[in-house]
Formats: structure tokens, C-alpha cells, sequence
């Protein structure tokens, strides 16, 4: 990285990092560089990768794509408020194929093959379950039941089914608990990276 | 008209991608309206550039308030485009990969877009205290079990947990706080994973319906039906 | 007369001398050859000799439930494809067309012995031999007989997830019809969904506007249809009590349909002419760029109300944070189970995963909608019915070892399996 490069971009990241202070007018010139530039890349990015390269490119090969750019076009009517409505028949193209897809993708993934995980034989395979083992698989099962029953919608939460679901909601505060800690320790690594950064690369004083 | 086709559209589309899946000549489909929404995309940026633009000089005109800052918005937004779409400074000529080292579109990347997103990412670890402090308050049941949890994890993963618990015997050694994370991990917690996915899932399947089938008709500007 | 007696046993012995010495000379090469020949012993032309031994029982047969473009071969490996010692060093797949010509289409380690042909055309013939390869030589099969791969119109392979998918999506449309006909549904009360109303009258009193997030995914993302089905009854109220609404967005998509969303809510509170579609901007398609615009719009316009609804990702963090500290009432909700303890942590109130797809039903009161949430619920019980019955089966199978409780078992796991 070249030197101006480098002080470019200890300066620009000394502004983000005075946001933890407060708003203030360093910050705000790092936001507006940063909003400026990465739109800009992001639109020629999109433009060379998908417009050239998915499409352009390939539009000799793959008559097909030509329904895409088609719906692209009809999106840009927009722009006209006498034939605007014509925008919303991509819009309509967008949500209908996205609920279709992943309708089926969720159900297989998320409902399908979590139920078929859960069902275990508690005592372990081949009877040779330890006691700890034993222990886990009960909590897994009866976990997972008590957690889905938790999202019932039907159900007020009272008697027995209330008693189940505080289970269910126990047992996701765990999940909650461990992801939390898990997070943690990833976002301490990336501080470390930044100050090695700034202590390091930058300012010289680690080496 | 206007309002039956895109709901039409909607619905033809919604059900021939759930047919692609239990159709094998129909399996590509998937693909293609994935290629189809990337090149919408392309188009829909032409919108979102000129709102952005437009926003931003109406704020300069205007003189509004920190309409300098737009000023720089729009320089960085319009530097970058240029450099990107013309590939000024490209080692190769106009064919070459637009993020060839030695580029402006490289330079600019590396030494502003780059330092700038890792230093936001970076900024999560001083938001992760804040949120620590809040989360740990262990104000009712759940909030303590949350926080039991992942203080078992937290300390499993460092060499203090392990020194805390090492004296355990070998009939309880489960109790040691690095295999009671991992058991945490394997347990508990997967339980509530697959809860919640469970629940996603079947959320999904229900609001996908509902939009296939009309009954949520907001985005395409529907009155309520 | 010893001469001639001499001379004819002198002769005889030369015949019995010129026997023996063919009889030297002939044994073993006629020997050597019987034995190069049973051990296959490189001849004096030694490259034209087969020395390995071919695959045997080659077998073609249509692959189920494609469209006609694959077809399945197995076959005995060679006798010298051996894990130590083999000769054998990998087996070359040949496909024979209507032209005629042998192809070369792939070529396989030892020890493999199927292969799927690929990149096939339904209707069309096709045979195919293959050969097994040692370092010098090489063994062609029999070529098969002629078969054409067929295309299925059904993959009954995933008949479970057709009935799977038949009894979840027709009970939601069961109980979406039952809904319509004016029978009651009871839904149960959802605190994050019931505090909508106190949050949008909060933002009423404090005359700030509300600030909603739709997530940082495309339209091609569930959570952020769900965010978009949910801002639509936002808007509605806000139309109402004449709040603002703030919506950066970080796709160009999203822009345009949250506008169509904002615009018909406000005409159908009857208050078109407070629509603006400068209430939705957006601003970089940029994760991080995003959420320092949306970090700095707080700060600056203090929002009283932030809804945080749709896909995030790290930065969800850094959002609820600095919501919580300019003190905005905030009502979050995502499908990602990682991001959701920094919401809880941070939000007033959390929509959980299922929560979020419910919302928009939940908020909407309509009869249809509700009743897509009882089918949700029959779908969930399905799932717990089916995790006991399984359970028990497979645990009481490891106790007594009974073949049906195995059988059941088995079954139930198999409803639950896709098939590849």
C-alpha cells in the first residue's frame, strides 16, 4: 500500500472510530467518502460482472436471457409517470419467484431435515449410550419439542403447554447465549486486526 | 389491468417454481430466474444512482443543511464510476478485469473502500460491550440463562476455564468448563437451533402462500383486498 | 567284419544322439512357451499382448427422475484392480453415439466401479464399453447394448416432500378458507407485534419520525418480502397520525417496492397527498457504507421509533446500538438465529425467526391472514408428532430389538429424508 494510500486510510479510519465519541463533522466526511465510493463500486461492479458478463456476453448463446433484460427495462419505466405501472411487472416476477423457491428450499432444509436429525434413539446407537450421552439426547429431544412448541400461535401460553414452552424459551436463550458468545469473540479479533493496523502498519510504533 | 396482471405474474411464477422442484425438466429454472433477477438488478441501479444523485444535488442547490458533505458524496460516487466504467489507469486496456492491480478503481478500493468497511466491522467490538453490559443484567430467568450460557462458552474457549476446572475427577470431567461448552454446544443449543428453524421454515412456507396466492398484495401497490 | 557292425550301432547311437539333443532343445521351449502363454509372458512382440484383465458385467440403466440426460453404469471391476499389487491403474468410460465413433468421456481410479454418464439427450441411443488401463497395456470390456435415457415429467423420488409439502400448504389454505367463512381464530398475543401501536403513537407524541430498516438483502431474500408485507401496515398507521417515515434502503430494488408499499398504504388511510416518495432513499448497496448512513441519520434526526425488521448480518449490532442510544423505542426481528441475541440485547422488543413472517398477518387482523397462522401451527404440530413417535420408536427398538419398532423407525425417518 502505497504511503499517501496509507495515511488516506489511517485518516479515514480515525474518523469512523471518533463516531464512538460522538457525530461530528470528521465522521461525517468519512460517511459521505464511504457512502460516495461504495455505491460507485458497487455499480460498476454490477455492471462489468452481471450486465457484461451475465448477460451481454452471453446473449448470443442464451436467447433466454433477453426475458431478464426485458423485465430490467420494464423497471426503468419507472421514470415515466404516464407508463410507470409497467414497473411493477418485474417487481411481481421478483416476489413470485422468491416465495416459490424458497418456500420449497425452507421446508426441505429447515423443517424436513431438522425433524429427521431430532429423531434419535435416546439410549444411543447399538445401546451403548453413556450416561452423559444419554442425558444430551434427552435434552436435544426434548429441547427441539419444547422450543417448537414455544412458536405456537393457537395456543395461549398457560397449564401444561405454558410449562413446555418456558422450557422451549430456556432452551432458545441458550442458543441465544452461546451465538452471543461465539459473536464476541469474533469481533474482538477483528478490533485486534484494526489497532495492529493503525499501531502497526500505519503509525509504525508495533512491529 | 394494471394491477391484475403483475398479480397474475406473481402467481404464475410462484407456482411454476414450486413445480421446477418436483420437475426434472423444469429443475433449471431456479438458475435462470436467479440470472434474470441479477440483470433486473443492473437495471434497477440505474434508479437507485440517480435517487442518490438526486437527493444529494437537490440538498446542494438547496443549500440545506451539510450540503457540503453531499458535495463529497457525489465526487466520491462519480470518481469511482468513472474509474470503474472507463477503467482509467488499467494496466490492460478496456477488456482487462476492472480490479487489475495498479488500476484507479484497484487504488481507490484498497486504500479508502477497504480501510473503511473493516474499521465499521471493527467498530462491533466496542458495540459488543455496550451490548454485553445490557444482556448481562440477568434481569429475569431467561436473561440468566442466557447469560450462563454464554459465559460457559466465553470461558470453554480461553485457558482460564480450563485452569478454573481442571481438578475435576475423571467420573465428572464432564463439568470441566471447556467440555461443558462443547456439550452446550451439542446440545442445548442445537435444540433450540433446530427449534427456531423449524419455525422459519413453516413461516416461509405460510407468507410465501400468502403472497403466490394474493392474500399480501402491499408491493405491487394493491389496495387492501 | 567289425567295421560294418560299427558303423551300424555307430548310426543308431547318432540318431538316439540327435534325438536326445532335440528332445534337449525342444522340451523346454515347447515348456516355456506352455508357460507363457498361461501366465501371459510378454512375447518377443510384447505391446500387442493384453495383460490385464477387462471389467465384466457391465450394466447400462436409465437414472431415475431426470430429464433424460443421465444414464447409470456399473460394472465388476477388473480381477487385477487389486488395493496391493493391482495392475490395474484406472478405467477410461467410452460412449458410442448414432455416429459410431467412440468418445473418451471420463476416466476413473481403480477401485471405482459406477459412473453416471451426463450431458445426455432423451430419445437418443447410446452404448458404452470400458476399459481397464495398467501401465502398458489396457482391456477393453463387452460394449453394452444400445439404451436410451428417458426423461420423467415427476420426480416421485421426493414424493415425501410432495406430501409434505400437499398437507402444510393445504392446511394453511384450509385454514385461510375456514377464516374467510367467519369462523373465529384464536391467535395467541405476540408482545413485539402488540407494541407497534405504542411505538407509532410514541412517535406521534414526541412529533420525531420513524426510522424503518427493511434489512440489507435483495427482493430475492424471504425477510425482506416479510419486512416489505409488515412496512405496509406501518405506513398505514403512520399515514394515519401523520408521521414521517425514514427508510434509507440499500438495494434499488427494495427502493422501488417499498414506494409502491408506502404509496398504496397512504392512499388507503386516505391521506395520498402526505405521501412523498422521499421518505425512501437509497444509499449504498454497501453493507457497512449502509449502516454508516443509517448510524449517522440517527444520531441526527433522533427517530422515536426504529423497526428493525428483515436479513441482517454483523451489522445488526451496530444498528440496535445506536437506536438504544438515542433512545428510540425499537422493534426488531430477523430469520437469522445469530443476529438475534444482540437484538434481544439491545431492542425493546424481538420478533423471533417465525415471528417475522407471521407480522404482517399477525398486524393485518384480516380473517385470510390469520388463518394462514393456524396452518403454521398444523405444520408445527406434524413436527412434534412425528419427533416423539420417532424417538420412542427408535428407543424402545435399541431395548427390545423388535424388527417393527426398527421398521417404523426407518419409515419415519425415510418421510423426513430427500432423496439427492
Amino acid at each position: 500500500m502505497d504511503h499517501l494510500g496509507l495515511w488516506i486510510a489511517g485518516f479515514l479510519t480515525l474518523g469512523i472510530y471518533s463516531f464512538l465519541y460522538r457525530d461530528n463533522p470528521w465522521y461525517k466526511l468519512s460517511e459521505s467518502i464511504f457512502i460516495g465510493v461504495s455505491a460507485g463500486y458497487w455499480v460498476v461492479t454490477e455492471f462489468w460482472q452481471n450486465f457484461v458478463g451475465k448477460f451481454w456476453d452471453q446473449k448470443g448463446d442464451d436467447p433466454w436471457l433477453w426475458i431478464g433484460a426485458v423485465l430490467g427495462l420494464m423497471m426503468l419505466m419507472r421514470l415515466f409517470p404516464k407508463i410507470g405501472w409497467i414497473s411493477r411487472w418485474p417487481l411481481a416476477f421478483v416476489v413470485g419467484a422468491t416465495s416459490g423457491f424458497w418456500m420449497m428450499n425452507y421446508l426441505t432444509t429447515n423443517c424436513m431435515a431438522q425433524v429427521q436429525a431430532t429423531i434419535i434413539p435416546l439410549l444411543g446407537l447399538g445401546y451403548e449410550a453413556s450416561a452423559v450421552m444419554i442425558f444430551s439426547n434427552i435434552v436435544l429431544v426434548v429441547g427441539t419439542f419444547c422450543g417448537v412448541a414455544y412458536f405456537f400461535f393457537s395456543k395461549a401460553h398457560t397449564g401444561v403447554f405454558g410449562a413446555t414452552a418456558r422450557v422451549g424459551v430456556w432452551t432458545i436463550m441458550v442458543t441465544f447465549g452461546a451465538m452471543f458468545a461465539l459473536t464476541i469473540m469474533n469481533r474482538m479479533s477483528l478490533l485486534i486486526g484494526r489497532t495492529s493496523f493503525i499501531f502497526g502498519e500505519w503509525l509504525g510504533l508495533i512491529r | 389491468m394494471r394491477r391484475e396482471i403483475p398479480l397474475g405474474i406473481t402467481i404464475f411464477v410462484g407456482f411454476l417454481a414450486i413445480v421446477s422442484f418436483f420437475s426434472p425438466p423444469l429443475e433449471g429454472l431456479g438458475e435462470d430466474f436467479t440470472l434474470f433477477f441479477d440483470i433486473i438488478a443492473v437495471f434497477a441501479f440505474f434508479l437507485g444512482g440517480g435517487n442518490l444523485v438526486r437527493l444529494h444535488l437537490t440538498k446542494l442547490l438547496k443549500k440545506k443543511r451539510d450540503w457540503g458533505f453531499s458535495v463529497v458524496t457525489l465526487v466520491g460516487f462519480f470518481f469511482m464510476l468513472a474509474a470503474g466504467l472507463f477503467k482509467i489507469g488499467n494496466p490492460g486496456d478496456i477488456s482487462a478485469s476492472v480490479t487489475a492491480q495498479g488500476s484507479l478503481f484497484a487504488t481507490l478500493y484498497y486504500n479508502v473502500h477497504l480501510p473503511l468497511s473493516s474499521t465499521m466491522y471493527a467498530l462491533l467490538a466496542f458495540f459488543v460491550a455496550s451490548a454485553s453490559y445490557r444482556a448481562f443484567r440477568a434481569k429475569n430467568r431467561e436473561a440468566t440463562v442466557l447469560l450462563l450460557a454464554a459465559f460457559v462458552i466465553l470461558l470453554g474457549s480461553t485457558p482460564f476455564g480450563q485452569l478454573l476446572t481442571n481438578w475435576m475427577p475423571g467420573g465428572i470431567d464432564i463439568l470441566e468448563i471447556p467440555n461443558l461448552a462443547v456439550w452446550v454446544m451439542s446440545s442445548p443449543n442445537l435444540a433450540g437451533q433446530r427449534a427456531i428453524m423449524i419455525g422459519i421454515g413453516l413461516g416461509v412456507v405460510s407468507m410465501s402462500l400468502r403472497l403466490i396466492l394474493g392474500i399480501e398484495r402491499t408491493y405491487l401497490g394493491e389496495d387492501r383486498g | 567284419m567289425i567295421a560294418s557292425g560299427c558303423t551300424a550301432g555307430a548310426e543308431r547311437f547318432g540318431s538316439y544322439l540327435k534325438l536326445a539333443t532335440l528332445a534337449t532343445f525342444l522340451i523346454p521351449i515347447v515348456g516355456f512357451s506352455a508357460f507363457a502363454q498361461e501366465n501371459s509372458v510378454v512375447s518377443a512382440d510384447s505391446v500387442a499382448v493384453a495383460t490385464v484383465a477387462p471389467v465384466t458385467s457391465l450394466v447400462v440403466e436409465d437414472y431415475r427422475y431426470d430429464d433424460g440426460e443421465n444414464l447409470a453404469l456399473t460394472w465388476v471391476p477388473s480381477i487385477d484392480d487389486q488395493p496391493v499389487g493391482g495392475k490395474v491403474v484406472g478405467y477410461e468410460i467410452f460412449q458410442i453415439t448414432d455416429s459410431g465413433e467412440p468418445e473418451k468421456i471420463a476416466d476413473v481410479l481403480p477401485g471405482v466401479s459406477s459412473f453416471l454418464a451426463t450431458g445426455l439427450h432423451a430419445g437418443a441411443s447410446y452404448r458404452f464399453y470400458v476399459t481397464a488401463r495398467a501401465e502398458t497395456s489396457s482391456a477393453p470390456s463387452v460394449i453394452s447394448a444400445a439404451l436410451t435415457p428417458h426423461r420423467e415429467w415427476i420426480n416421485w423420488g421426493l414424493w415425501n416432500l410432495m406430501l409434505t409439502a400437499l398437507v402444510v400448504g393445504g392446511s394453511v389454505m384450509f385454514f385461510i378458507e375456514t377464516a374467510r367463512r367467519g369462523h373465529e381464530l384464536f391467535v395467541r398475543k405476540i408482545a413485539g407485534l402488540e407494541a407497534v401501536d405504542e411505538a407509532i403513537g410514541r412517535a406521534t407524541e414526541m412529533g420525531r419520525p420513524i426510522l424503518y430498516i427493511p434489512g440489507i438483502q435483495d427482493m430475492d431474500d424471504v425477510q425482506t418480502l416479510a419486512s416489505l408485507t409488515i412496512l405496509g401496515r406501518v405506513a398505514e398507521h403512520a399515514a394515519t397520525y401523520d408521521i414521517r417515515i425514514r427508510m434509507p434502503v440499500s438495494r434499488s430494488l427494495v427502493m422501488t417496492a417499498a414506494r409502491e408499499t408506502i404509496k398504496a398504504a397512504y392512499q388507503a388511510a386516505g391521506r395520498p397527498d402526505a405521501y412523498n416518495e422521499d421518505m425512501v432513499n437509497y444509499v449504498t448497496d454497501e453493507q457497512f457504507g449502509y449502516v454508516a448512513a443509517v448510524d449517522g441519520i440517527m444520531v441526527r434526526e433522533r427517530p422515536a421509533t426504529v423497526f428493525l425488521l428483515g436479513a441482517f448480518f454483523a451489522e445488526s449490532l451496530i444498528l440496535a446500538e445506536t437506536g438504544n442510544s438515542v433512545g428510540a423505542i425499537q422493534i426488531a426481528g430477523t430469520a437469522r438465529p445469530a443476529q438475534l441475541p444482540f437484538f434481544i440485547a439491545a431492542c425493546d422488543f424481538t420478533l423471533i425467526g417465525e415471528e417475522l413472517f407471521a407480522a404482517s398477518a399477525y398486524l393485518s387482523g384480516e380473517p385470510k391472514s390469520l388463518g394462514s397462522l393456524k396452518g403454521q401451527d398444523v405444520g408445527k404440530g406434524v413436527a412434534m408428532v412425528a419427533i416423539v413417535l420417532g424417538v420412542v420408536a427408535a428407543t424402545l427398538y435399541a431395548l427390545t430389538g423388535a424388527a417393527w419398532l426398527q421398521a417404523f423407525g426407518d419409515w419415519l425417518v425415510a418421510m423426513f429424508t430427500i432423496a439427492s
